[in-house]
């Protein structure tokens, strides 16, 4: 149980670190349609450039829709559970900006491929992430897929600084953090 | 030959697809939870339509947000209007932009540099801006 210690003590860390928007546990297209629009409520309100609006907006629906994608393509595995209820995003405001911080728990074997993924792209140029991005969404698509393989590479066009990730054992999982800047 | 509206939701455009005016307007925010899902059919009835080998076809889009699986669709949708284009059907396209916002009018240039037909970025005049 919380308690209303434990209660305060939440809040006065997540204003202590500039959150604005938090939420952890299973990820829904409504949650993920409420919340960016309340995100992209408050920027208007404080009269952000539209520019940096869009791009926090962006990162978060990509971010979150990664989340709940992979989470759903766990069904049926004795990890699902687990997996699906680990989602967290918190969009927040320091003095460099609006920063977008999000995590899950994955597998081992998932979470090597993502390293060798985000290892290519942070270190990359716009340009070059420009071409990546127009060579993959040339693709021709299997079927049945549900995403198109754009979404880190939409992050990292849009994210104003090289992104962070870790990757921290969780028992037989790992949990993976992504820090994007705007 | 059938016509297709879908009314906007929060993550879905309006499609309006009017096979008499010959023109297909998407207007609103796309980011569906399955993109693919949501435009298989107006993929089916675009395809149905251009197949008949029609004189002609305006496009009109207005989007303000896309997220990258919708972005792969409008390229798919970019991909069919260009088949047909090379075929000789008349196809043009306006895509209406905040000049304001960076990110949407790179989103509409970078559609604009795969495309031979006539696609022309517009500026959107802001609505309500004063109220």
């Amino acid at each position: 149980m919380l308690d209303d210690k434990m209660l305060i003590n939440l809040q006065r860390t997540l204003t202590c670190s500039g959150i604005l928007i938090s939420f952890s546990g299973r990820f829904s297209q409504g949650i993920i349609e409420e919340l960016g629009e309340a995100i992209m409520k408050h920027m208007e309100a404080e009269d952000r450039p539209r520019n940096d609006i869009y791009n926090v907006f962006a990162i978060f629906v990509e971010t979150t829709h990664n989340i709940k994608k992979y989470a759903v393509s766990k069904q049926g595995s004795s990890v699902y559970d687990r997996i699906y209820n680990s989602g967290i995003v918190t969009i927040g405001r320091n003095e460099e900006g609006y920063f977008i911080c999000s995590g899950n728990l994955i597998e081992q074997s998932d979470a090597e491929k993502l390293a060798v993924e985000l290892d290519t792209l942070i270190p990359m140029p716009k340009d070059q992430l420009k071409k990546r991005y127009k060579e993959q969404m040339k693709k021709e698509l299997p079927p049945d897929c549900i995403g198109a393989g754009l979404g880190l590479i939409d992050i990292a066009r849009k994210s104003s600084k090289p992104m962070n990730y870790s990757l921290q054992s969780m028992d037989d999982l790992l949990f993976f953090t992504l820090t994007v800047m705007v | 030959m059938e016509s297709l509206f879908f009314e906007a939701t929060k993550a879905t455009p309006l499609i309006d697809f009017n096979v008499n005016k010959k023109t297909l307007v998407l207007k609103g925010q796309s980011y569906p939870e399955n993109a693919f899902k949501f435009y298989d059919p107006v993929f089916l009835r675009i395809e149905n339509y251009l197949s008949t080998s029609p004189a002609e076809i305006r496009v009109d889009i207005r989007l303000s947000y896309v997220n990258t699986s919708s972005s792969k669709c409008i390229m798919m949708l970019l991909e069919k209007l260009e088949e047909a284009f090379k075929r000789g059907v008349n196809v043009q396209l306006n895509w209406y932009c905040d000049m304001e916002n960076e990110s949407e009018v790179e989103c509409a240039e970078e559609f604009q540099e795969d495309i031979s037909f006539p696609f022309k970025i517009i500026p959107e005049l802001e609505k309500g801006s004063n109220d």
